[in-house]
């Protein structure tokens, strides 16, 4: 018995390290910042308790329900395009094609490149004078009007969204690409030899493998694409006027205007989402290992 | 006639004691200050767009600790990046003994009682050069007191492609918005887009604030209480702003440029006009002689209301944690020699600050910046005028409420009275949090 405990007892201390480290590195100052969101705390003044003051700010501000109502589009829309072409990519590159190699290799560069890089080209990509979409639409003789695809309210969003999808993508193909690898060739054999078609085939055995793979990158994609900052703010600043704010922009504000307690909780404001996309990612993943 | 005898010895003694004496007074003149023994003085410069005047400062600190025995530790902080260096430093007890600010950061720092007074060193560094510049003055003034040493003024200046509008006419900046207009329309035409003026969530953007100000617009009471945006004279700015980008005197993209939209298009030459600091000339004389050759720098023109073409002074403060406040405040004098200065403006982009910096020989109108930045100092308004700069002020300045406002006329369409309630209620929201 004694020899048990003092088994379990070594085995905690082996964790222990890992423990602390997590809860230093993530639990501090998780709740350091949930805890400042209930103050009016400023650069250089701790501040004190003002209950739910600043979220009662927020929910009046125009602004907060742009910036929720802009995060879902661009973490919905996106992440159902990054699946479309992860998807079909993965499908795609999985095939015995010559020269896949290097085409997996430069699917992977808009991830391999720093986020402010990506964004930055996009910029001069949309730009209305000299930009590449203007001058490629130009010279295909579809128009010749100069698009301010950044500046105006029904072009601003997706051109943010694509330039998020071309950047995420590659995580997503490189992920289903795994999963395709993983799936026996004997399991496609067998269902041709039952008669199944290509859709079927897909429904039936490509599906089933690659589902937990999907839904961790939906989870994982999702709460990146919901914090990203840089895709907005190289982009557009949160404008023209709110079409393109998201919550992160929004703490960004806060921050500049040095209101530490505002600017902290606009990313508290985000956790009941993001935490509800964690469990019932989690839940569904569950479901799918149980069965 | 009773005198001495001047033998050899006499003459050396005496040159051994004058020695003395000017030595003395060579250390008198630069005599220690009283330093913490074995801790340095730690001085965060702000870091500029400018290298030399950069190394200038960091020089000068050193040659200055060098002279008088003080150990000297300088790190130029990136300017975009001091709020969140001194939100940690406050936080973890770290603060330098000194350290540059803006004026943002120094009113509410000031206010939140974190560096010491210096109102005798502001009132004997002002007498030993000729006084402070008024708007510079008056910006320098919390709560009452002088928690700063002003060191430089930036701002946003007219800058104007002088060699496009002299050929069409115009040889003297516009006076006033309308003239702008018109000096645009007359002198250029797309694809060549005049009003390189930002439009955007930025820094920049906020320059419309000023013109706005100078129809007479305000974005609260004389209180610095209550939002006060709605009004006719928002009403008549909003529709000059709408005129000029419905005549496409804006370039495309100007609502969403970030802050160095302006800068590219000027540097790309497809705009006349920016409100912008002289980063741009500086770029100029180094990238593009002829872009530079042609480029004049102003003061912002004027509204139906005159003038309001704000400064942004710089400023060396010392928190209350120093543990080096004398030497500190014994940099601070140095710093404002002539000597020292002459040199520092000859690199930096800013304006002076003291009556007497105003005759240097750098600021005889040979340096285009450097006489626009003179023009600013000597036209210009304190931060925020007529507006009362408080901390709400900054609160709506930052979070570009008046950008905003622009772009649901010129991009959603919203008519100025739905616009102006919209920022109304922003404005006042924020102006409730800080009463």
């Amino acid at each position: 018995m004694a020899r048990h405990l003092g088994q379990g007892a070594f085995a905690y201390l082996l964790v222990l390290p890992a423990v602390l480290l997590v809860l230093g590195l993530i639990g501090y100052p998780f709740l350091y910042a949930v805890l400042i969101s209930f103050t009016n705390r400023v650069v250089g003044n701790a501040g004190h308790f003002v209950g739910l003051a600043n979220f009662r700010y927020l929910a009046n501000s125009p602004d907060f329900w742009a910036a929720a109502r802009n995060t879902v589009t661009i973490v919905v829309v996106s992440d159902a395009l990054k699946l479309a072409i992860g998807l079909s990519l993965a499908l795609l590159v999985n095939q015995r094609l010559p020269g896949r190699g290097i085409f997996r290799a430069i699917l992977m560069l808009p991830w391999a490149m720093p986020a402010f890089v990506v964004f930055l080209i996009w910029r001069v990509v949309y730009a209305p004078i000299g930009g590449a979409l203007n001058l490629v639409l130009g010279a295909a003789g579809i128009t010749t009007e100069m698009i301010d695809w950044l500046g105006e309210r029904p072009t601003a969003m997706p051109a943010v969204i694509l330039a998020t999808v071309w950047r995420g993508f590659p995580f997503w193909f490189v992920s289903i690409l795994a999963a395709l690898q993983t799936i026996p060739a004997e399991q496609y054999e067998a269902a041709r030899v039952d008669g199944a078609n290509a859709w079927q085939r897909f429904r039936a055995v490509t599906l089933p493998a690659i589902r937990q793979v999907v839904v961790i990158t939906v989870l994982l994609s999702s709460i990146w694409t919901a914090n990203a900052f840089e895709n907005v703010w190289l982009l557009t600043q949160g404008g023209p006027s709110d079409s393109t704010i998201v919550f992160p922009v929004l703490a960004y504000f806060g921050m500049q205007t040095m209101q530490l307690g505002q600017a902290a909780a606009v990313s508290v404001a985000m956790l009941p989402v993001l935490a509800i996309m964690v469990f019932a990612t989690t839940a569904v993943a569950q479901q799918g290992s149980d069965e | 006639m009773s005198g001495t005898r001047w033998t050899r010895r006499n003459i050396l003694g005496a040159t051994a004691v004058g020695t003395v004496e000017v030595v003395a007074a060579g250390r008198r003149a630069l005599a220690a200050p009283a330093i913490v023994k074995g801790s340095p003085l730690t001085y965060w410069g702000g870091l500029i767009f400018s290298e030399k005047a950069n190394r200038t400062l960091s020089g000068s600190i050193n040659a200055w600790g060098a002279q008088t025995g003080v150990r000297t530790e300088v790190v130029m902080v990136n300017q975009n990046d001091t709020v969140q260096k001194v939100s940690a430093a406050i936080a973890s007890g770290t603060m330098p003994d000194a350290l540059d600010v803006s004026l943002d950061l120094l009113i509410v720092l000031a206010r939140q009682g974190v560096f010491l007074p210096l109102d005798d060193l502001y009132v004997s560094i002002g007498a030993q050069n000729g006084g402070w510049m008024a708007p510079v003055d008056k910006a320098s003034l919390i709560n009452g007191g002088r928690f700063g040493i002003p060191f430089g003024v930036s701002g946003n200046m007219l800058i104007r492609r002088n060699d496009v509008l002299a050929k069409a006419g115009f040889a003297k900046p516009p006076a006033t918005w309308v003239e702008l207009v018109a000096q645009a329309e007359k002198a250029v035409k797309p694809p060549f887009f005049p009003m390189g003026l930002t439009l955007g969530n930025c820094g920049d953007g906020n320059t419309q604030i000023s013109v706005l100000q100078s129809y007479g617009g305000r974005i609260a009471d004389d209180a610095g209480k209550k939002a006060a945006i709605k009004s006719d004279a928002t009403r008549t700015y909003l529709a000059w702003v709408k005129d000029a980008y419905d005549k496409k005197l804006f370039p495309p993209g100007v609502t969403t440029w970030d802050g160095a939209g302006d800068n590219n298009a000027y540097a790309a030459g497809t705009v006349a006009f920016v409100a912008n600091t002289g980063s741009i000339g500086i770029a100029a004389r180094n990238d593009d002689p002829e872009l530079y050759k042609g480029t004049l720098y102003s003061a912002l023109p004027a509204g139906p209301l005159g003038v309001v073409s704000p400064i942004a002074p710089q400023f060396r403060v010392i928190p209350k944690t120093s543990r080096n406040p004398d030497a500190a405040r014994a940099l601070f004098e140095h710093l404002a020699r002539p000597d020292y200065t002459a040199s520092y403006y000859a690199n930096a982009i800013y304006g002076p600050v003291l009556q007497n910096e105003t005759k240097l020989a750098v600021f005889d109108g040979k340096d285009p910046i450097l006489a626009g930045l003179l023009d600013l100092v000597q036209r210009g308004t304190a931060p925020a005028y007529p507006d009362v700069f408080n901390a709400a002020y900054a609160d709506a300045y930052n979070n570009f409420v008046i950008p905003k406002m622009i772009q649901r006329v010129v991009v959603d369409r919203w008519d100025a009275d739905r616009a102006m309630d919209e920022a109304q209620g922003r404005i006042q929201a924020i102006y409730d949090k800080y009463a």
